[in-house]
């Protein structure tokens, strides 16, 4: 099994920086997501881990070893691709038997690897169909396969779920998930999807602009972002302007804002007086009928979509919010409500960098 | 029939294409002295008549060696050129297109005229088959060229990278997974510099040595002094000769793969 320690590395295309420095390092049988829009870096990361792009600065360790000048057929990876990229004119048996033969295994080893890894992705039975005679889920658990077959050091994934609907989306996300902690294998995963990030990964590496915004579990990243930035591509917030109205024992900031005065965790300059951003996740918030304390407000829109219901509140001191509750609270679109946020439902900002 | 108009013009254009092959084919089993469609009365006397006709027979051979020849050596160029154009040309890649293309661009008469004071220039001449094989290749270029860099336009980059990730060399994954995916391009591009090589005639009537001929010119040769029926068994011939090798390599080498 393998570690991987990623080290400035960098990638330069003229004078862009699609890569900006940056620095992970992955523990043996971790699955890191990389997170962040396209353009982010995060694609051409992968790519440098895989051998498909050069580097242009830094290093890349499996296990201590610099892989910078090894090509890609050497390294020992495993890839799986968003359109899976089955070799078309083989056989789902043939396309999983490729890289045991670039690995010279012997015929009777092979074939039991490949019923072993089959019936792990549940495809058993199918091994002679060709590709354009599966699901797109079937399809995309070949590629898996292949991949794992060859016991790679490392597991890459380029975004493999995007091409599913979403119903396939979400079953496959437990299904690699379960499979990957099975497996114990090293795994680096990509995708534009914080919800898919956050279900599958130990850690989330959050990217912008080709550097790191956050490194953390998905726990950290979501409730306790780094920046505004990354408080707002993982998952919805509510910006609460406030001031900083003193200290609050070690640590601690007490904020002003429209809920009253609030106590979080000190990050930035405690100055009183200074201007801050919290954030306020909309599942945190409790809607109670009017007069019954904290803020009041009136509800402009509700939708409802099963599980929950989306609700936006215009407050009276003018501020809008975004709030999110089961639906056995049901409140109609124009009445009158009151807003409460518990403390720890607020987060304070850094400053973008 | 829904359509009647447009079924008889489907059907028009049919007989517009088809019908000069038919009368051939017709006034080739002609029994009488004279090339005449409708035939007088049937017989194949004028196939016994070409098979026994050496001056012919030769000619034959020579177009079909000629043919074989060239088609190796343009599917092999057309092929490296194509895979150059599509996957390294970059800023180039409008240039090299043109430049592969032009063979189709000029006159024909031109490039012959161009090849015949080269291979004279250089001291090759045409004693040798030389010059007419070079003919042949450069005219029969471009279609290779067409055909192969269509199917390698929709060949995915990422199955090349899904072998590399598996261990695949350079040329493991041109034998294994390029080739087979290309194939029916450039299958589709020999056959149509076979065809093209077998039947081109000015390139070959510039280029021949003094005693040598090829099928077409031999055909045109006999056509200026004789009339006979033996000319439409000939051309019947040299069709029936296409369409065996189209449909012996469909069958043999396989013009279609499973696609997604």
């Amino acid at each position: 099994m393998t570690e991987v320690s990623i080290e400035r590395l960098t990638k330069t295309f003229g004078s862009a920086r699609a890569v900006d420095g940056i620095s992970i390092r992955i523990a043996d049988g971790e699955f890191i997501s990389l997170l962040g829009p396209s353009g982010c870096g995060k694609t051409t990361t992968l790519k440098m881990i895989a051998g498909f792009e050069e580097a242009s600065e830094g290093a890349i360790r499996f296990d201590g070893k610099d892989v910078v000048n090894v090509p890609a057929e050497k390294r020992d990876i495993g890839m799986v691709f968003q359109n899976y990229a089955l070799f078309p004119h083989m056989t789902v048996d043939q396309n999983l038997a490729f890289g045991l033969e670039m690995r010279k295994i012997a015929k009777p080893e092979m074939r039991s690897r490949i019923a072993e890894v089959l019936d792990m992705v549940q495809l058993g039975g199918y091994s002679d169909r060709y590709p354009n005679q599966l699901s797109g889920g079937q399809q995309q658990r070949v590629a898996l396969a292949r991949a794992l077959v060859i016991e790679p050091k490392i597991l890459l994934l380029d975004e493999p779920l995007a091409n599913l609907d979403a119903k396939l989306r979400e079953e496959m996300r437990v299904f690699i998930r379960d499979l990957q902690r099975r497996v114990g294998i090293t795994t680096v995963y990509v995708t534009h999807d914080q919800a898919e990030a956050m279900t599958m990964s130990d850690r989330v590496v959050v990217m912008f602009g080709g550097r790191i915004a956050q490194i953390g579990p998905p726990s950290d990243i979501y409730e306790r972002p780094e920046n505004l930035e990354v408080a707002q591509f993982v998952g919805q917030v509510n910006l609460i302007k406030g001031t900083i109205a003193g200290a609050a024992g070690p640590g601690k900031s007490r904020v002003a804002c429209v809920f009253g005065d609030v106590t979080v965790d000190s990050r930035t300059d405690h100055t009183p007086g200074a201007a801050v951003t919290l954030s306020l996740r909309p599942e945190a918030i409790e809607l109670k009928p009017a007069g019954q304390g904290g803020a009041q407000g009136k509800v402009t829109a509700r939708y409802y979509s099963g599980s929950i219901i989306d609700y936006r509140i215009a407050l009276d001191s003018g501020e809008t919010l975004h709030v999110q509750t089961f639906p056995n609270i049901r409140i109609a679109e124009g009445d009158r409500v009151s807003v409460h946020a518990p403390a720890d439902g607020f987060w304070l900002l850094g400053a973008a960098k | 029939m829904k359509r009647p108009v447009l079924t008889l013009y489907c059907l028009l254009v049919y007989a517009f294409l088809l019908a000069p092959i038919l009368v051939v084919v017709g006034a080739s089993f002609n029994a009488g002295n004279f090339l005449t469609f409708p035939p007088q009365g049937l017989s194949l006397r004028w196939y016994v008549t070409f098979f026994h006709n050496d001056v012919f027979m030769r000619a034959i051979r020579t177009s079909l060696w000629v043919a074989a020849v060239a088609t190796v050596i343009s599917g092999t160029i057309g092929t490296m050129a194509a895979l150059y154009y599509v996957q390294h040309a970059g800023r180039w890649k409008e240039a090299v297109r043109i430049a592969m293309l032009a063979p189709l661009l000029l006159p024909e008469v031109l490039t012959a005229i161009a090849l015949l004071f080269f291979v004279y220039a250089i001291g090759i001449g045409t004693t040798t088959m030389i010059g007419m094989v070079a003919g042949h290749v450069l005219i029969t270029l471009p279609f290779v060229f067409i055909n192969v860099s269509a199917s390698l336009e929709s060949f995915d980059p990422s199955w090349d990278m899904a072998a590399r990730s598996l261990g695949a060399d350079r040329l493991t994954r041109f034998r294994r997974i390029m080739l087979p995916l290309i194939k029916p391009g450039v299958i589709g591009g020999a056959l149509f510099a076979f065809i093209i090589s077998f039947d081109t005639f000015t390139i070959s009537f510039m280029l021949k040595g003094i005693g040598t001929s090829t099928l077409p010119i031999q055909l045109f040769d006999y056509l200026r002094t004789n009339f006979t029926p033996e000319a439409a068994a000939v051309s019947t011939v040299s069709i029936a000769l296409t369409l065996v090798v189209v449909i012996v390599s469909e069958k043999v080498l396989g013009l279609r793969i499973h696609r997604f």
